[in-house]
């Protein structure tokens, strides 16, 4: 309060009219803080709340203050499950970098005047169902699927079983989230002053090593936002692991789901959504100190 | 938030709410999620009559009717169908649970008994339906079936089974038992319904035991079963038609009526696929027609049953889905479709046995999901 | 920014990996455009050219009512979110205080969390406060998800509008709300075609929160699509597919040719990926 009255009359001193603009905008914030509090930070309370809760007798979610759900959690599958699901964001998340650098990086640098036409080439399969094209990509990769009668016909191999492994469920996760990894890295090499490459040439002999010490530093926050928008949808889906999985490959989303569906079990479906953005929570902020703490370094 | 006006009836088992400000305030806007007043054995709220009173609001399994069926009821009468669909009985029951309102739903049995029970289901009187005598003829089951007395809120849509589906090119050694669904010569190609209630009575039938067991002991044994088969497994999955013809499973824990459709519908070469309703004994259950208690159109809903009860539409139906209508004048149709593979058919006598799913005490349901949701994760 | 100049060889990888990159992520879409012209029912095996699911399609009153559905949903939200977004992208970037900061940060939340836990939440708040679930739910959900984003892409907009134009405005007379509605808003544009665009697709084929809070009234497409696992997926799907994919083609190459044609130097695309400003 004390900062904000502080602000206040620093921008008093500027212009006089400061005092009524704040009000104004103020103003602009009000509905949609309101909004948001409403529907987002009271919903996640409520989540809270039952995350200690029961289920009646009748099979109802109730309010209660119990632990139970909490200490059900504590179980080798669960946590077996969690560890399952960290290593597929993760490498999901990797798999996504290795891909998505290189494209945006030919695009950015090398697209020349096709680069809007082939960023748009990548945004358009994304507006279609993801939905639909999971169950394209099962169709596709089943064993008498096309890729594999491809297989056949070429001699390349009498047939792989790709789908309900791990590899399939972290491919659909890849599928699904890469664009969130190739827009942030594309835009910041837009971004990116091409003398400085030219200039580490000179200086670091050779494309490789001019690579590691100009380009990438300089794209940093580009890499970083897109490690956060493909890591954390993929933490939290089901589709990928109920579409694409095998019978051990079941993700902490379907666990969720499976809570408020079959399981009928919310409260301990809200225990296990809580465990989750706790888990999160902490991760983020591990992730955000070390990557503030590496870009002041640079 | 305005406070609900049921407010004032807060009850001991409220005290929960009032752990800290934001429980209380919330409190305050909210009882959804205390319901220990459920009605009980309320008296049935009455049957409308068979008159159109606006369109009909459809909530059923995707795909589960045959299309031209519901598109003859909107030209005959009228009217549209709203459509939507539900991926498990437990979505069905949350959604009509939490207020949202259809005018037809197609529990399976056991949630006929919970909807019952919870007053949510509206008495369907049979003299309303021209067509009532195709269901409830004399000496018919369905006249006291065993999870509706008196046939007062429900109408019966089909009956089916649960067994193997197996590929006759792929594997030869079959023995008819469920212990089929550990057949080595299948690895890597096995699958089990997603679908708890099915994968637990498979395991509860392979060791022996009731299908709706709740036994810790027994549960355990089970669990422990499903975990074996999980090297030899291939994935959980209820979309057994398509993991069929993909060429992905071998064996697979299959419904009678997707079979056929597979077999008859669907394959070049039917005699690639056999089906066998293990000698341990198979779940048989049947699916029914209802009309909840806040249906806005209960009149549509009556004339939609009756529509569908018509012979010549149920056959329509029957040779979509391929499942058994216990039609009266219909269900010699069924037999020409089954004929093929007699393992499929399902007899309406099948349905006293004691291997249909029953309607449990939540702290049973709880330990039954538990281990199922502890196979899956494991 | 200057125009990139070629700066080095074309990096062989970086080439290879795209191409194998567009390869891969139109693989399964020349798939679904493929099986949507199968004359059987099968999704695996092509076995002749027919247009009997697009027929189909045409007569299938659930899956039309689901499309009708999802654009009716991704057409409220998304003006829902803009309304909303921009008054937070306004106040934000002029309001210093801290209470500002913290407001920022918790309306950016819904960006960094699993849909999933904003479905549970979602839906515990609509039955816990009694509400029916309906397509008013699900837009009330997606507006939430979606105001993140235009947010975000709006004050990426407005870091660029010099704040002396609009003392100008004030200094000619205007009121505070003539100078945001005459100056402030005009430049703004672009970045509201972009972030509606961005949120309309976003929501349009979101399925998760859809999932849990739908109810009575006809399912949004991709719900109606999970549904039908249980019982196999009808290539009549596949049909809906191919169309929404030729609408967003349409939709996105109008997106990068209209600006031009109105004489602006920047496509509504570059704010999508927040590229030249």
């Amino acid at each position: 309060m004390a900062a904000e009255a502080r602000a206040e009359a620093r921008a008093e001193a500027r212009t006089p009219r400061s005092a009524q603009r704040t009000w104004l905008w103020g103003a602009l914030l009000a509905l949609p803080t309101a909004w948001m509090v409403t529907f987002f930070v009271f919903a996640m309370a409520i989540v809270v709340l039952l995350s200690f809760g029961r289920t009646t007798n009748d099979g109802f979610p109730a309010f209660a203050t119990s632990t139970a759900n909490y200490r059900a959690l504590w179980n080798d599958v669960y946590l077996e499950l969690f560890v399952r699901s960290l290593l597929y964001a993760l490498a999901t998340v990797v798999i996504a970098v290795l891909i998505a650098y290189p494209v945006a990086y030919a695009i950015a640098l090398h697209g020349g005047r096709y680069k809007n036409a082939l960023i748009a080439a990548i945004v358009v399969p994304f507006f279609a169902s993801y939905l639909i094209r999971m169950y394209a990509w099962k169709a596709l990769l089943s064993d008498d699927g096309l890729v594999n009668s491809g297989l056949r016909k070429t001699g390349l191999s009498d047939g792989v079983t790709f789908l309900n492994t791990p590899w399939a469920v972290i491919g659909g996760l890849v599928y699904g989230f890469v664009v969130f990894m190739i827009l942030p890295i594309y835009a910041s090499l837009e971004r990116l002053d091409v003398s400085l490459i030219e200039a580490g040439k000179d200086l670091y002999h050779g494309p490789v090593r001019t690579f590691f010490a100009v380009t990438l530093p300089a794209t940093r926050a580009g890499l970083y936002g897109g490690v956060l928008l493909v890591f954390l949808p993929a933490l939290g889906d089901f589709v990928s692991a109920q579409l694409l999985g095998g019978a051990n490959t079941f993700m902490l989303g379907n666990l969720v789901q499976q809570q408020f569906n079959e399981g009928q079990n919310w409260p301990l479906g809200s225990a296990l959504t809580v465990a989750l953005m706790a888990a999160l929570t902490v991760l983020m902020v591990v992730y955000l100190r070390a990557t503030s703490t590496e870009a002041r370094e640079a | 938030m305005t406070p609900h006006p049921r407010l004032g009836a807060a009850r001991p088992s409220r005290r929960g709410f009032l752990t800290g400000g934001l429980a209380a305030s919330f409190a305050l806007s909210s009882c959804a999620y205390i319901r220990d007043d459920v009605a009980v054995d309320a008296p049935l709220p009455p049957s409308a009559k068979a008159e159109i009173d606006g369109d009909l609001v459809y909530f059923n399994w995707a795909d589960y009717l045959a299309p031209r069926v519901i598109k003859g009821f909107q030209e005959e009468y009228g009217v549209k169908v709203i459509e939507s669909n539900f991926d498990s009985m437990e979505g069905m029951y949350a959604k009509i649970a939490a207020g949202n309102q259809y005018d037809i739903v197609f529990p399976i049995a056991k949630w006929v008994v919970k909807l019952r029970r919870e007053g949510k289901l509206r008495a369907i009187d049979p003299a309303q339906l021209t067509n009532a005598d195709q269901v409830f003829y004399s000496g018919s089951y369905f006249n006291e079936p065993w999870y509706d007395a008196g046939s007062r809120v429900s109408v019966p849509f089909t009956v089916y089974k649960t067994g193997i589906g197996w590929r006759t090119d792929k594997v030869s050694s079959m023995t008819g038992s469920w212990h089929d669904l550990w057949n080595e010569e299948a690895a890597g190609h096995i699958f089990t319904l997603d679908d708890q209630d099915e994968a637990l009575a498979m395991a509860a039938l392979t060791l022996g035991y009731d299908v709706n067991t709740a036994k810790p002991s027994e549960l355990e044994e089970m669990k422990k079963l499903l975990i074996s088969q999980k090297d030899l497994l291939r994935a959980y999955s209820s979309d057994d038609i398509n993991d069929m013809t993909s060429g992905d499973a071998w064996v697979h824990h299959m419904w009678s009526g997707d079979f056929l459709y597979l077999r008859n519908g669907l394959a070049n070469n039917p005699t690639k696929f056999d089906f066998e309703a293990p000698v341990e004994g198979v779940p048989i259950n049947s699916d029914t027609y209802a009309i909840p208690t806040n249906a806005q159109h209960p009149g549509t809903a009556m004339v939609f049953i009756d529509y569908l009860l018509r012979p010549e539409n149920a056959i329509k139906n029957m040779k979509y889905l391929y499942y058994p209508f216990p039609v009266r004048d219909a269900l010699p149709a069924f037999a020409d479709l089954a004929k093929d593979v007699p393992a499929c058919n399902v007899e309406v006598s099948d349905l006293e046995n004691e291997n249909v799913f029953r309607l449990l005490p939540t702290d049973e349901v709880q330990r039954r999901a538990a281990v199922w949701t502890e196979v899956k994760a494991s | 920014m200057a125009r990139p100049r070629r700066v080095e060889r074309k990096p062989a990888l970086a080439v290879a990996v795209t191409v194998v990159f567009f390869a891969w992520l139109y693989l399964p879409i020349l798939a679904v455009a493929l099986f949507s012209l199968n004359d059987k029912k099968s999704l695996s095996r092509f076995s002749g050219f027919s247009l009997r699911w697009y027929d189909e399609l045409v007569h299938n009153s659930a899956l039309i009512d689901s499309l009708v559905a999802s654009l009716e949903i991704a057409s409220v939200a998304t003006a829902g979110s803009l309304v909303l977004g921009t008054m937070l992208a306004l106040g934000l970037e002029r309001v210093t205080s801290r209470r500002g900061r913290v407001i920022g940060a918790v309306t950016l939340l819904p960006l960094v969390t699993p849909e999933i836990v904003t479905g549970v939440a979602a839906l515990l708040l609509f039955t816990g406060v009694g509400l029916k679930l309906s397509m008013g739910t699900v837009i009330l959900a997606e507006i939430t998800f979606s105001i993140a984003y235009v947010t975000v892409i709006v004050r990426g907009r407005l870091a660029g509008v010099s704040r002396e134009v609009e003392e100008a405005a004030r200094d000619l007379g205007c009121t505070p709300f003539q100078a945001v509605r005459l100056v402030t808003l005009p430049t703004l544009v672009p970045a509201l075609v972009g972030a509606g665009l961005l949120v309309f697709a976003l929501v349009f084929d979101d399925f998760v929160l859809a999932f849990f809070t739908t109810g009575v009234d006809p399912q949004p497409l991709p719900v109606r699509v999970y549904s039908s696992i249980r019982f196999g997926v009808s290539p009549a799907i596949n049909a809906i597919g191919t169309l929404m994919l030729l609408a967003s083609a349409l939709l996105i190459v109008a997106a990068l040719v209209l600006p031009r044609l109105l004489g602006r130097g920047t496509s509504s695309l570059d704010l999508i990926t927040g590229g030249r400003r």
